[in-house]
């Protein structure tokens, strides 16, 4: 399933990240990667805020799409 | 001594730098505010060992590998710069993030020192740190610091310089399948387990997360946005910082230095051609614009807190899905906010955005934001033209709004745009906003105005002074008409004529203009000081004979959305990185601006006169030669865009 399918208030486990590798790259360095803990904190004017390690975020729907979660 | 401050945004490095070295740069609770890099000898306070010691501030990044053209300049500098030692900020507030760019960092072979920055926020969150656990496990030194309270900063200088030529083992990961960073970020999570004993859990639902909810909001985020900037400028413009400058245009500069120094020279018995020069070219130019000084230190002020808040990222986030229907990111409009003060630093933040062509149409569109400096010429055509009314103010950042998106969709069409955007912003916790760091910065942007314009725009008045006081045979003129000014202005003011404005006088005032935008208001104050016994300030003042109130606030329209200043103008060459964008850029703002002001002139005159205004005719030809050519160019794009399809 992928983000923004998700629940939101839940916490899951990422299985992997799609898209342009430069948005891996980024995401991997904020702790964004297989086997992490990502939280969906709300929808807010078409983003996702999410919680990666102790930060928030807030991603677009094109990004979310490119992150899939373990259902 | 060179030490280096390197660290993830926002975990506090320019506080750290402010804090060690007594400088007042820029700070704001956002990603993204450091974006060049600074150099700064450290203050007496904290120079403790004999050898002086320089601090240089890093703009922050998540890893070595950049990712954004901010980043680049990190690890390009530490790889290539090669510091004496290495201050990495580790942000107490995501620890397990930031060390995996300290991972990286202490395989550069210099001396690492981590400072475990806002131990305020991990007591707070109740979280406890085994410095020594860490310390063992990263093979460096550990500070924890404060840096907001300066606490720690002694022990953190003198463990940095007994560093110095100490020899950093890198780290060993075992490398399984070939991917060296998944190894780092489970090596953290091993050594997390050990020395980070946490009670606080980030993912559950807190206050920050709670006022998103309402300020980040689908309908209500918009409302909000504009009500807080509405309300940052009423307070500058109208509210204190206007009565402040009003007093001072008014008043001190408008009559009491005046009559003081006539009085004294008269009493003295100075030659009246010099008393002129000093009494009006100088102290009447660099007056009209000294006198806006209160307003801008309440715009800065204002715009300060706004900006330590952590305001400033949810209203990217508010803006993002608005500003990629015109080819913006969300991210764009932080340099158009930071831009309504001045537009350098604001071209400047366009260096956060990822992806190249928004941040190149950022680049563009930042300077139709009204700065600072472009205030005192809508304060002063507001008041001669349509005194006792206080529209003219909020509608040209109406006009604004109007000109990026129209831009925007221009923009869109005329070039051809790779097409790979994504957004992600980090929110970080909200933070009560410093009123001393406020007032510092306040102070910082009035000296670098005093300073402004007591040299640019003194040396530029005494010029323009010097031009139509005097004719081509260097003889004083007490004619206007005849003199050197006149004459050059003549050349160009044939150009403004299809906008309806007739004299050299314009065209003389908006040349200046390009130099400082204050020059606008100061040319004026010194060619009318000469020409007519009227003040300048004061409703149907001397600037009435020039224009109708129609043409007076197309000229207004003309000064703000042309090109901005020499100043910010190098900022956005610099920025573009490329001459071609640069002067494609250029040439886009400049028409943006003369057509604005035609159709302004034009229409309003038409429509509230009921008759064609000056220059109705040549207008018209140049409206169809602009529809030609951006027909023209529309056309070419979408000639590449299909071949740029057809070759995919």
């Amino acid at each position: 399933m992928s983000l923004n399918k998700a629940k939101i208030g839940q916490t899951f486990t990422i299985v992997k990240i799609e898209g342009h590798e430069k948005i891996r790259k980024f995401l991997f360095t904020l702790g964004c990667f297989e086997g992490e803990n990502i939280t969906i904190i709300s929808k807010l004017a078409g983003n996702y805020i999410v919680n990666i390690k102790d930060s928030r975020y807030a991603i677009d729907e094109a990004m979310a799409k490119s992150i899939r979660l373990a259902a | 001594m060179k030490i280096a401050l390197a660290g993830n945004p926002n975990s506090g490095k320019t506080t750290l730098f402010n804090a060690l070295t007594g400088k007042t740069e820029y700070v704001g609770n956002w990603a993204g505010v450091t974006v060049e890099m600074k150099v700064a000898a450290i203050k007496n306070k904290y120079q403790i060992v004999d050898e002086p010691i320089d601090i240089v501030d890093l703009p922050g990044a998540y890893s070595i590998s950049p990712f954004t053209g901010e980043e680049a300049i990190t690890s390009d500098f530490v790889l290539e710069a090669k510091p004496d030692v290495i201050i990495n900020i580790v942000d107490g507030a995501n620890i397990s993030r930031s060390l995996f760019f300290t991972t990286q960092l202490l395989e550069l072979g210099i001396p690492v020192v981590v400072a475990l920055n806002k131990a305020d926020i991990i007591t707070k969150r109740g979280d406890v740190v085994n410095g020594h656990e860490l310390e063992k496990a990263l093979g460096c030194k550990v500070v924890t610091i404060t840096a907001t309270t300066e606490n720690g900063l002694k022990e953190l200088v003198k463990t940095a310089s007994s560093s110095v030529g100490a020899k950093q083992e890198p780290l060993n990961f075992i490398d399984l399948d070939g991917n060296n960073d998944v190894a780092r970020q489970t090596w953290i999570n091993t050594i997390l387990e050990k020395s980070l004993n946490k009670k606080h859990n980030a993912s559950r639902v807190n206050l920050s997360d709670r006022i998103d909810m309402v300020v980040a909001h689908k309908w209500f985020g918009l409302p909000i946005f504009f009500l807080i900037m509405w309300g940052v400028y009423a307070f500058s413009i109208e509210g204190l910082g206007g009565f402040l400058s009003g007093y001072l245009n008014d008043v001190v500069f408008g009559e009491v230095i005046p009559d003081a120094l006539n009085g004294f020279f008269e009493g003295v018995g100075v030659n009246p051609l010099m008393q002129a020069l000093i009494v009006d070219g100088a102290v009447g130019g660099v007056g009209a614009v000294i006198g806006f000084l209160p307003l801008i230190m309440v715009l800065f002020f204002c715009l300060s807190l706004l900006e330590d808040s952590g305001y400033m990222s949810r209203v990217a986030v508010i803006m993002d899905r608005y500003f990629k229907k015109i080819g913006l990111s969300g991210k764009s409009i932080i340099p158009m906010i930071v831009g309504s003060g001045c537009a350098i630093p604001g071209v400047m933040a366009t260096r956060t955005i990822e992806n190249e062509n928004e941040k190149r149409m950022t680049t563009i569109l930042t300077p139709f934001v009204p700065c600072g400096a472009k205030l005192p010429i809508i304060a002063l055509f507001s008041v001669v033209f349509f005194p006792n009314t206080s529209w003219v103010g909020p509608s040209i950042y109406i006009i604004a709004i109007g000109v990026i998106i129209i831009s925007g969709l221009l923009l869109k069409k005329l070039f051809v745009w790779d097409n790979t955007s994504f957004f992600i912003m980090e929110l970080p916790e909200y933070k009560m906003p410093s009123i001393k760091n406020a007032i510092i910065q306040m102070f910082d942007k009035a000296k670098g105005f005093i300073y402004k314009a007591t040299t640019i725009i003194l040396v530029m008045n005494t010029l323009v002074w010097f031009m139509q006081a005097f004719n081509w045979k260097l003889q004083a003129t007490e004619i206007q008409s005849e003199s050197i000014l006149a004459s050059v202005g003549s050349v160009i003011a044939p150009l403004l004529i299809p906008l309806g404005f007739v004299g050299w006088q314009l065209a003389a005032a908006s040349i200046t203009g390009f130099i400082a935008k204050e020059n606008v208001v100061a040319t004026f104050a010194v060619l009318f000081a000469m020409a007519s016994e009227e003040a300048l300030h004061v409703p149907g003042g001397a600037l009435s004979q020039m224009f109708t109130p129609v043409t007076a606030y197309a000229f207004l329209a003309f000064n703000l959305f042309t090109p901005p200043c020499f100043a910010a103008i190098g900022a956005m060459n610099a920025e573009m990185d490329s001459k071609k964008w640069f002067f494609r850029g250029l040439a886009f703002q400049l028409s943006v601006g003369y057509i604005l002001a035609l159709l302004i002139t034009h229409i309003g005159t038409l429509v509230i006169y009921g008759e064609t205004a000056v220059g109705f005719v040549p207008a018209i030809f140049v409206l169809l030669a602009y529809a030609v050519g951006v027909t023209f160019l529309i056309k070419r794009a979408n000639h590449s865009k299909t071949t740029l399809v057809a070759t995919e």
